[in-house]
């Protein structure tokens, strides 16, 4: 075991008073002088092209202050989102903006504004495009593939043999982008012993967040100020400054406390720069609140999924091959990547000897679609699992075994480059996990009792978990106290202050002594990851790491010009310097900072290193001078992939006649290297249990064909699981095996959180009916109801943005 | 579209007398919105979807609100909210099936200013409607919802005629089953109605979902005696626990003589634009034991009649299984 | 004496016009001068967090728009607008409504309390607030506010509730985080009940 003071501790991290007192300032709260309220016109047209708008009886309304066009702001070439656009690809594009004195005067003039669109032809399902002579999304094609190799649009269609062919669950035989292998395929299945075979559909639904993207803007002296809902903080700079046409050093963004993101806020988004590009045509601050309705056209959808899948299990449920196609549903506007991470966690989780991806990515006039919470990892682990289950039970092995025979250890390589990963312990995962929920004895239980079925389900999330190469910025004051900055954004994740407490457990200080300082650029930030992809703990962990360690050196140096020695005859404790050999002759962390502050030069940041982003380089400028500052960047070693793991437990009680069920326990195990922050991942784990509920069962994403209308625009249509939707306690635990690349040992793990629930459930869904496979979700009560009463479903198969 | 969010201009009325209101129903007539507890107004009204001129708020006049003892049962008046009547001790010794329909409605914020007016007289969840669209039941001469690739899983299978929206209420089908009376009141006097009669489909009206007529208050429900301390039964089936509408949902009252079952009313939700009486079930049912034979025997006759949309045919064996489930006892 | 009988016959019409309905948002001078004539006649008290507020009002306003833009009392969240998440919770005469769908008119003779109004004068926490801290109850806090004033009507109400009767009290508070496990916790903590 670890001696740490602060790592693997509880701490009440310093954003949760504001939270619980209504104090905390998210994007909305703030007003200034002379601020005016923006609203827009979005798109009532799937896909069409603006040709007239008539705004002059808004312009000549009382309180109506101006009007912005996609002609005031920068056109983008499709696929890309556009702040403002006069070709609108789905239901609620943003078209212009009114801003007036007041919220409800610029709704009464968006009612004046008359706005003529022409037009085209646009589809909701990507295999309805897909068929020959089907629509495509965009003008320029329906499928946008992005490689290394160089983006673009392309037009792939499919002969409608082919199409009813992958509906009925064979090989897809259509042309596909992308295709990735390692490993000998046809030895593979050759070796199986049992080869199962699947088709699958995986709904890509919205994001949703609490805090719809409001923004606010305003400049003063060429400076452009914006309060907005970001997931990351100095991340979204550059995207930022990109999209208001102007630098880095002339944005400033503050977003102390965002409502949420999951993926959908991880850069800057287009809507962010709306208010300020009005507020530079009308002179005024510009409040841009957006609603919830509009938060669900632009705020992202995760990807969907239409595929196929081939899996060769050996005797003892050794993944001997997988043969894997996956047509990504990518909306209008692109994003994705999706099904390839997905072939990746397959190559991980399940770890198979051999291996084919084929994907292909298709436009659809949807929602755009960017990352959720394990973009492509999540989607899969909710298909794999009655799929292994499958295996067990054709093999006549206990599910749970498959799981580990084939678990993620140290010698597991990944993805089609075979690397290696950081370190793995998916099978101590399961074996905890089964421990704690009582696995073998369950299973001897009976299942059924009256109209009800008890299933059992387990699960298994991956993400990869860490990135490196960002900056760390701390700093010591004349007052002793230690000042931790972070560009790490405040979505909810509590990271920003966890991983800041890396920098004062290396200096060993007590942490009512340390400040942190997020979430404004005024407050001199360093250059920092985004905050997705599990990637925080690993990466500023780190990023922290090395600041302090910068820190310490200087101190020592200090200590051994001011007291005479060598550095390295120095040591710390108790926010001192002292000589190793007697404690009693030292000084102070503030006499050392004042010591700095005289010496001046890279003690106190008037110089620093060459390799650091010019962000962290202008914050470390502006702090020159008023302490001992560390900084650098994350140059420590790494290799492989980081993984974040999870595995889930799950036990539901399904009604058959009325197709619901209750989920009666839940114990999530996460395998993310050394717990950080115990009471945060609890958070997570549970939470993304509660993600994984909804995947499982209620999310959904539905569309009109007919119309390109979407069914489901608020919280209430989307299908947000309730208090009463999931159960009141769930149990989590973590393996706590440190990770030899993290100098504490951590990785990450919000995302594998989610992918282990939804995962479990669709197991455990499969096992309540006797192994039937839905291959879909989410899984409703009709579908239930239909299957248990032996009706056919109502959609087609494959059908995807349907009921 | 604008995507609209907040309350356009509208004028508000507050009056504390009945008849004040009556005469203010009268003067807008179909410009005027009575509003009970406003949950399934505003959205109208931010949306822009529906552009009445004035709101008469209910709420100020005290004759309108609680639950009082007649000569046969008892009287809940219009404004009683749904809080008010899941927690009344009298209701949920008497008439159980109402407090816990009631306690089904949407979510516990709903419910504290939701009012069984309002509850009652709720327009339908069709999206396609909600939207704004210019359907039949907006107006309109067409139907989003009865398309060949609409999106209807949560429409009717029952009675429709050219719409095929149903009734989400909840506490509707438990009014049909106790054979409640709906007192209306308007400046030209007061009539009842029965529950059955209340509620109205797209073949009587097809842009109403109530007898209502413009200018009419729903002043009280009469709840009578008869079915006072029966045997009920009371499920929805709804796809979230919390706000969601249901699938399905049945409110049965049966009366009980002996083992055998001598009057019962079967009434599903979420099936048709009215609250749906099973009549053919409450005829087999009658001399049956609540028992899993009966069950078996009487459940298929759920659906009799019923005819599915391209999305909603679950709801066929759903309410074969809420009626199996009643009579199970 | 009965209080039916003491109040007046009375129809409070609230007229609305498009230029009166362009008042300003009460937040920064600049818009002063667009403040409307004839205004004075929507001036009401509000009591709110146990003070009384003359506000203008609108008469379609809502108490959210009211509180937020108005009154500054930022701490009530909007997030769908529709009443179906929670986060806009507050408490009217001490039962928890949706300010999002709740007319300002409406509360004029009674009593608002917002999540500003628990802390009690010399700063302490309210013990749904602190056991909420406790716990680490918000993971975001978008939905904080909406969830401490469930929990605190409910507390007033029920002093030592079942985790059940928790469940089932909280449940018209979205978390999109799914922190509900962590805010039960929160409630059976503030209830001396620790989780």
């Amino acid at each position: 075991m670890n001696d740490y003071k602060l790592v693997g501790k509880d701490f009440t991290p310093p954003d949760v008073m504001g939270k619980v007192t209504g104090k905390a300032k998210y994007a909305e709260d703030f007003r200034v002088d002379g601020m005016v309220f923006a609203r827009m016109y979005t798109s009532p047209m799937a896909h069409g092209k603006v040709t007239h708008i008539d705004a002059s009886a808004a312009e000549a309304m009382d309180g109506v202050i101006g009007i912005l066009t996609a002609d005031d702001v920068p056109a983008v070439e499709a696929p890309n989102g556009a702040i403002l656009t006069n070709s609108p690809a789905f239901i609620g594009d943003p078209i212009l903006a009114v801003a007036a004195v007041d919220e409800k005067t610029a709704e009464d003039a968006l009612a004046a504004i008359k706005i003529t669109i022409e037009p085209l032809p646009f589809v909701t399902d990507p295999l309805d495009s897909l068929i020959a002579g089907g629509p495509d999304a965009r003008e320029e094609g329906n499928v946008y593939a992005r490689s290394r190799e160089g983006s673009g649009f392309r037009t792939v269609k499919w002969t409608k043999e082919q199409i009813d062919d992958f509906r009925a669950g064979k090989e897809p035989t259509g042309e596909f982008a992308a295709e990735w292998k390692y490993g000998d395929l046809d030895k593979g299945f050759a070796d199986a012993k049992v080869i199962i075979e699947e088709n699958f559909v995986t709904t890509g639904y919205a994001h949703m967040s609490m805090e719809p993207r409001t923004a606010m803007a305003y400049w003063q002296n060429g400076t452009c100020y914006v309060h907005g809902s970001a997931q990351s903080h100095t991340f979204w700079m550059p995207g930022l400054a990109r999209l208001l046409g102007i630098e880095t050093k002339d944005l400033v963004l503050i977003s102390e406390n965002t409502g949420g993101g999951f993926g959908s806020k991880i850069g800057a988004y287009p809507i962010a720069a709306l208010p300020g590009y009005f507020s530079k045509k009308i002179g005024r601050p510009v409040q841009l609140r957006v609603t919830g309705e509009q938060e669900y056209y632009m705020g992202s959808a995760r990807v969907g999924f239409q595929g196929w899948i081939r899996m060769g299990f050996a005797e003892n449920g050794k993944a001997t091959a997988t043969d894997v196609f996956i047509i990504e549903d990518i909306g209008a506007n692109a994003t994705g990547g999706d099904a390839s991470s997905a072939g990746g966690a397959i190559s991980l989780v399940y770890d198979p000897d051999a291996m084919r991806f084929r994907g292909l990515p298709v436009l659809t006039n949807t929602t755009p679609r960017g990352a959720q919470r394990g973009p492509g990892q999540n989607q899969i682990a909710a298909v794999m699992a009655p799929i292994m289950d499958k295996a067990a039970r054709e093999l006549g092995l206990d599910p749970l075994a498959v799981r580990k025979i084939n678990a993620a250890n140290n010698a597991t390589t990944v993805y089609e480059e075979q690397r290696g990963v950081t370190s793995a312990y998916l099978e101590e995962a399961l074996t905890m996990g089964a421990e704690m929920f009582d696995w073998e004895n369950r299973r001897q239980q009976p299942k059924k009792n009256g109209s009800k079925v008890r299933g059992l389900g387990i699960g298994q999330g991956y993400h990869s978990a860490g990135a490196t190469g960002f900056d760390g910025l701390i700093r010591i004051t004349p007052d002793g106290k230690l000042h931790i900055h972070t560009g790490v954004g405040n979505l909810g994740t509590y990271s920003f202050a966890s991983t800041s407490r890396a920098a004062a457990e290396v200096l060993k200080c007590d942490w009512e002594n340390c400040e942190i300082h997020n979430g404004h650029s005024e407050k001199n930030l360093p250059w920092n990851s985004y905050q997705a992809g599990s990637v925080s703990t690993f990466a500023h962990t780190r990023t922290n790491y090395v600041a302090a360690m910068d820190a310490l050196r200087k101190m020592k140096l200090i200590a051994a010009d001011t007291m005479g020695g060598e550095p390295d005859d120095y040591d710390i404790d108790g926010q001192r310097v002292f000589l190793t050999e007697n404690a009693a002759q030292g000084m102070s962390y503030g006499a050392i900072a004042a010591r700095a502050i005289q010496l001046g030069g890279e003690y106190s940041g008037q110089t620093y290193p060459d390799d650091i982003n010019e962000i962290t380089q202008r914050s470390v400028q502006n702090l020159a001078g008023s302490g001992l500052v560390g900084v650098a960047k994350d140059n420590l070693p790494q290799e492989g992939t980081i993984p974040g793991l999870a595995c889930a437990f799950v036990e539901i009680e399904l009604d058959l006649e009325t197709g619901k069920y209750e989920i009666l326990d839940y114990v999530g195990i996460a395998e993310c290297g050394t717990v950080l922050f115990p009471a945060g991942l609890a958070q997570q784990m549970k939470g993304g249990a509660v993600w994984g509920m909804g995947m499982a069962a209620l999310e959904r994403h539905v569309y009109d064909p007919q119309y390109g209308l979407p069914a489901n625009v608020g919280y209430h249509q989307c299908g947000i699981p309730t208090y009463l939707d999931v159960p009141s306690v769930t149990r989590t635990g973590a393996v706590d095996i440190a990770d030899p690349q993290n100098p504490f040992g951590a990785r990450g793990i919000g995302e594998p959180a989610m992918g282990c629930s939804v995962a479990a459930l669709t197991s455990a869904i499969s096992d309540a009916l006797d192994g039937h496979i839905f291959g879909r979700t989410p899984v409703s009560p009709d579908m239930i109801v239909n299957h248990v009463t032996g009706r056919d479903q109502s959609f087609l198969p494959l059908q995807t943005n349907n009921f | 579209m604008a995507s609209f969010d907040v309350m356009p201009d509208i004028q508000l009325y507050q009056p504390v007398e009945l008849d004040d209101a009556l005469s203010l129903a009268e003067r807008y007539g179909d410009g005027g919105w009575v509003l009970g507890g406003g949950q399934d107004t505003y959205g109208w009204l931010k949306d822009r979807a529906k552009n009445p001129q004035a709101m008469i708020d209910l709420s100020g006049i005290d004759s309108l609100r609680g639950i009082r003892t007649t000569d046969d049962g008892i009287e809940i008046g219009a404004t009683t909210t749904l809080r008010e009547i899941i927690r009344d001790e009298r209701i949920n010794r008497d008439f159980s099936l109402l407090a816990q329909a009631a306690g089904r409605v949407a979510s516990p914020q709903i419910r504290n200013v939701g009012t069984l007016g309002g509850n009652l007289s709720q327009d339908t969840r069709c999206w396609y409607y909600r939207r704004g669209l210019a359907c039949y039941r907006a107006g309109g001469n067409l139907c989003y919802a009865d398309g060949p690739e609409s999106m209807n899983r949560e429409h009717a299978v029952l009675g429709a005629s050219r719409c095929v929206a149903v009734s989400p209420s909840d506490t509707a089908t438990a009014m049909v089953a106790l054979e409640a009376m709906m007192v209306v009141a308007s400046a030209s006097g007061v009539r009842s109605i029965a529950a059955e009669d209340f509620f109205v489909g797209p073949a009587t009206h097809i842009t109403q979902m109530t007898a209502l007529e413009p200018g009419e208050i729903l002043t009280a429900v009469r709840i009578p005696s008869k079915w006072a301390g029966q045997r009920f039964y009371f499920e929805k089936v709804a796809d979230r626990d919390v706000w969601d509408f249901a699938l399905v949902s049945i409110a049965v009252a049966m009366r009980l003589e002996g083992d055998s079952i001598a009057e019962s009313r079967f009434v599903c939700g979420g099936v048709a634009c009215t609250p749906h009486r099973l009549k053919n079930v409450e005829s087999a049912a009658r001399g049956n034991s609540l028992s899993e034979a009966s069950a078996d025997a009487i459940a298929p006759l759920a659906s009799a009649g019923a005819i599915p949309l391209n999305y909603n045919h679950f709801k066929l064996p759903l309410m074969e299984n809420l009626v199996r489930r009643a009579m199970r006892g | 004496m009965n209080p039916q009988l003491s109040r007046r016959r009375f129809i409070k019409a609230v007229i609305a016009s498009s230029v009166a309905a362009a008042s300003s948002t009460g937040f920064h001078s600049a818009l002063a001068q667009d403040r409307p004539r004839g205004a004075v006649e929507r001036l009401i008290s509000l009591n709110i967090n146990g003070q009384t507020r003359r506000v203008d009002v609108a008469p379609q306003e809502m108490l959210a728009h009211t509180l937020r833009y108005k009154l500054s009392l930022t701490g009530t969240k909007i997030s769908c607008n529709r009443g179906e998440c929670g986060t806009c919770t507050v408490l009217i005469d001490g039962i928890t409504n949706y300010s999002c769908s709740t007319l300002t008119h409406s509360v004029r003779s009674r009593a608002v309390q917002t999540v500003e109004g628990l802390q009690a004068a010399d700063g302490t926490l309210h013990p749904v607030q602190q056991a909420f801290i406790d716990e680490l109850s918000p993971q975001c806090g978008f939905c904080t506010p909406g969830q401490v004033m469930s929990a605190v009507a409910l507390l007033n109400e029920n002093p030592t509730p079942t985790r059940e009767e928790a469940r089932q009290a909280m449940s018209g508070n979205l978390c999109r985080c799914g922190a509900y496990d962590h805010y039960l916790n929160g409630v059976m903590r503030a209830s001396g009940q620790s989780s």
